[in-house]
């Protein structure tokens, strides 16, 4: 029996995880398959502002971080910066006052926290590395976009892999520059090719163990600014993300069991049931895992937490709880992709302590908890608020879980 | 104001106006063929796939059940590479009528269409998707057609045969001399640049639009427009083509056609060609009747629905908005000198894809006879061309590419839904003007895959940006457009896919917030 069973092992599930274990909680992270981090830019967005703490108290009542609370934030964020100064991928900004990293696209998204290798140019002399055979970048595009908007004088640089490597995705090429040698001799290639540049810009593939005092060296070998560009999944600043804070957990006792699905599990006469834990569908047979609390950081439609069935249905997927939605599927949706979707603030309605809700308002289940995605009231595409509720939910779940415990 | 002259001006680059085109060289005229968009962006691209055996239609038309059949036979000589042999049935469920089989089979059997019965029993061991509660199942002569590789198979032997297809090109208005249409304005919608073609005779063969080219011409031509919704799903779970023995309704058919079946169709009356918009009542009925045949249906994951737009000759012009799935399904030809219109056109209104070869054979014997010449129709017997074949259907690619070099082929992969490779964006981007990703998906299945344009529309943009002179600013665009045909099917796996897509392009690179935002 552990204190605390988590299902997911995205940004959500994985903060509470440290958070928990750094409390002295013993946890069990469960995840079906990988997390969302893989799809990140691994950097911590909190609003699409530059200065995203006033308008928090705009948002509705309803939104996660009203329901958090600006202090879960505020204290999340911080805890979040101290993990990363202790390790060695250092991430800089803060809450206050937001910095713009350059996106692929030629424009820039405004984030709180962000790791060493991204950010803006420096300078007006540009250079865009194409890497031979490398598709998910798209270096002619972005200098034309940053043509179009600055005076920059940007060049394309053709980028040779040596010995005539080529590598389909960002995460095989960064397990190549992970080997000193390879990444040695591909720095020697590409160093004359930037001569007299005041920024080179790559995609980000810079290895999945790059590391703040290595990429110092790698902008001082070139003797200019180095910015890495997040591409088409697998994106490696999120991987990055994702393996300093698995590795972190468990080395703080966090046990991880991945590749299964979990059903949750329930004892008690209705109206006072607990969750005595989950049972996991592993390939060997069903396993049951019992816990004194479970968070649920299972995710939206695009992760699982939540599934969205014909006609016009939503159900989360652990307990299989019905989800509110529109009876109008035409009113999931709008027009452009680039609107708020009604679908996307779809999810589990949760109290001020991240409890569940059922329709009367009352916590599902005295123990049950969620963060992240799986919460209703928040677009966070459209918002650019992904990490920003990611960690102040998870943040405030874990925090009233140790508190019920300690009752 | 750069002139052209030409026997015959055909206007409209369907599958009616590109066999009209086509039939026209064969008997030795000189055309010229304007479309004012790309081909298959009309009726005929938005096509369910199925070539008609005619049964469908034994007993509401026979007529058009004998033609249907025979340009079946036809389809299958001339146009090969574009059909798949796929076979048919007709099956009645518990919920059908239960004395309309034998009828029907009777009206094929008056019909001269084949429809043998074959036990339950044997059509599951064919088919052991289909549901054991189907009663009855005859075998019929469908068979599956890919229309965009029709109308590119037409469109090349156009131009084999010296005709020209003007592409992007829109009719604005025609030049009178006296009581004779002698020439057309025609507007270039890419360079809007505008040229004059003097012709003998134009076709109006405009599809859903053939009511507004008719007006330009000073007709009155009443069509009767019926939107038809079909839905896609994103795997094959059957081999032969599927129909309701039932009368003519709602989702009717199911056909396996590449690597998808289609769920077909609606009938809805429009008033314009472009209320093309789809209503979750439309697809949930499509998936309703498709659980009848395929239990599953609707689990299943669905790719995408689209709509497209039947153009029919409305019985006469006091009803309003007719119920256009009784209108029939027969065609016309209408030579408006003899109804006392102008002379120097001809509209060609109706009919279906499965017969428009046969469409184009009567319009040109219309056309000789107005400009007194005497030739025979060649096309029911002359092969199309298929040398330059750029639509690929998927097993096609998959010969090819087991054909390249080990080690290029998957960095070169640009779509991998659809298996598009680098070398085939480049050849089309030099060959041709396409100059948006929707021209490419047309010419290529860019983004008709599951991941519809998730990962491939960055990818393939990148390439344009390398090629294109000007920047192209359509990424936005083309994801709108994908984005359409997934709203009226987003549940489930669409639903996560569609989330997907927004989440790369708008977090993750960076494409949704207005331009200079930060600059």
């Amino acid at each position: 029996m552990t204190d605390l069973i988590i299902i997911g092992a995205g940004l959500a599930g994985l903060f509470a995880a440290n958070m928990a274990a750094d409390l002295g909680a013993s946890v069990c992270l469960v995840a079906r398959g990988r997390g969302g981090l893989s799809l990140s830019h691994g950097c911590i967005a909190v609003l699409n502002r530059a200065q995203p703490l006033r308008a928090l108290d705009r948002l509705p009542a309803s939104h996660p971080y009203q329901l958090a609370g600006k202090e879960a934030l505020k204290q999340s964020v911080k805890a979040f910066a101290s993990w990363m100064r202790a390790g060695d991928l250092h991430y800089r900004g803060r809450l206050g006052q937001s910095l713009p990293i350059l996106q692929a696209s030629g424009r820039s998204a405004w984030v709180n926290l962000a790791p060493p290798s991204l950010g803006q140019i420096h300078g007006r002399s540009v250079g865009v590395g194409a890497i031979e055979g490398f598709r998910d970048f798209a270096p002619q595009m972005l200098a034309q976009a940053l043509r179009a908007k600055e005076d920059y004088r940007v060049r394309v640089l053709p980028l040779p892999l040596p010995r005539s490597s080529r590598e389909l995705y960002a995460i095989d090429l960064a397990a190549r520059f992970d080997d000193p040698l390879w990444r040695n001799e591909t720095l020697r290639l590409w160093k004359p090719l930037a001569r007299g540049l005041d920024t080179l810009i790559l995609p980000a593939i810079l290895g999945l163990s790059m590391h703040s005092d290595l990429f110092n060296l790698i902008q001082e070998h070139f003797g200019c600014a180095v910015l890495e560009i997040p591409t088409l999944p697998p994106s490696l600043p999120g991987l990055r993300l994702e393996r300093a804070l698995r590795q972190r957990a468990k080395q703080h006792g966090v046990r991880i069991i991945e590749g299964a699905p979990a059903i949750g599990r329930v004892e008690g006469p209705s109206g006072q049931a607990r969750v005595i834990g989950i049972q996991l569908q592993s390939a060997g047979g069903p396993r049951m895992l019992s816990s004194g609390a479970l968070l649920l950081a299972t995710g939206g439609v695009i992760h699982g937490g939540l599934v969205a069935l014909h006609p016009n249905r939503m159900r989360e997927t652990v307990f299989g709880y019905p989800i509110e939605v529109q009876p109008e599927r035409s009113a999931w949706t709008e027009l452009s992709p680039f609107s708020p979707q009604a679908y996307a603030m779809a999810g589990l309605r949760v109290n001020t302590r991240m409890q569940p809700l059922d329709p009367a308002g009352e916590p599902l289940f005295a123990n049950l908890y969620a963060a992240g995605g799986v919460i209703s009231g928040s677009d966070r595409v459209y918002e650019g608020s992904r990490q920003g509720i990611d960690l102040a939910t998870a943040y405030r779940a874990v925090q009233s879980i140790m508190e019920d415990s300690y009752h | 104001m750069p002139r052209l002259s030409t026997e015959l001006l055909v206007i409209g680059g369907g599958a009616t106006g590109l066999g009209i085109a086509w039939d026209a060289c064969l008997r030795g005229f000189k055309v010229v063929l304007i479309e004012q968009s790309d081909l298959g962006q009309g009726t005929s691209g938005r096509y369910h796939g199925l070539l008609h055996s005619g049964a469908r239609y034994a007993i509401t038309g026979p007529s058009l059940a004998h033609e249907c059949a025979q340009e079946n036979a036809i389809l299958r000589r001339i146009a090969s590479p574009a059909i798949e042999d796929t076979g048919g049935y007709f099956l009645a469920t518990p919920a059908d009528p239960l004395h309309y089989p034998d009828r029907w089979l009777e009206a094929c059997k008056q019909a001269g269409l084949q429809a043998e019965e074959v036990g339950v029993a044997e059509l599951l061991r064919r088919e052991p998707r289909l549901s054991p509660r189907i009663s009855r199942a005859f075998r019929v002569h469908d068979a599956s057609l890919d229309s965009f590789d029709l109308l590119h198979m037409l469109s090349g032997s156009i131009l084999e045969a010296g005709g020209q297809v003007l592409l992007h090109h829109r009719l604005v208005g025609f030049i009178r001399h006296g009581g004779a249409l002698v020439a057309a304005e025609i507007e270039d919608l890419r360079s809007a640049s505008v040229l004059r073609i003097a012709f003998d005779l134009a076709i109006n063969a405009g599809g859903p639009w053939a009511g507004q080219i008719a007006n330009l011409a000073g007709i009155h031509l009443p069509l009767a427009l019926g939107k038809g919704t079909m839905v896609a799903m994103a795997s094959r779970p059957v081999h032969s083509v599927l129909n309701r023995c039932r009368p003519p309704s709602d989702g009717d058919i199911i056909v396996p056609i590449g690597s998808v079946a289609v769920l077909g169709t609606t009938d809805i009356p429009v008033s314009h060609p472009r209320d093309m918009q789809i209503q979750d009542q439309e697809v949930d009925a499509l998936l309703s009747e498709a659980e009848m045949l395929l239990p599953g249906s609707t689990h299943a994951r669905i790719l995408r629905a689209w709509a497209g737009i039947r153009p029919l000759l409305a019985p006469s012009a006091d009803e309003d908005a007719p119920e256009t799935r009784n209108i029939g399904r027969a065609h016309a030809i209408i030579d408006h000198e003899a109804q006392n219109g102008p002379s120097g056109i001809i509209s060609v209104i109706g009919g279906k894809l499965t017969t428009f070869r046969l469409m184009a054979q009567e319009c040109l014997d219309v056309v000789c006879m107005r400009l007194g010449r005497s030739v025979e129709c060649s096309t029911a017997t002359t092969p199309l061309e298929q040398a330059d074949r750029r639509f690929f259907a998927l097993p096609m690619r998959h010969r090819q590419l087991a054909h390249r070099e080990r080690g290029d082929i998957a960095s070169d992969l640009i779509c991998e839904c659809e298996f598009v490779p680098r070398e085939d964006i480049r050849r089309t981007l030099a060959a041709d003007s396409p100059q948006t990703l929707d021209d490419l998906r047309r010419d290529l299945r860019i983004g008709m895959g599951p991941c519809q344009a998730g990962f491939c529309a960055f990818r393939t943009a990148e390439i344009m940006a390398q090629v294109l002179p000007q920047p192209s600013q359509d990424l936005a665009a083309f994801l709108h457009e994908r984005w359409k045909g997934l709203r009226p099917v987003a549940w489930g796996d669409t639903l996560e896919q569609m989330e997907l897509t927004r989440r790369l392009y708008a977090e993750l690179l960076g494409f949704s917030q207005p331009p200079g935002r930060f600059s």
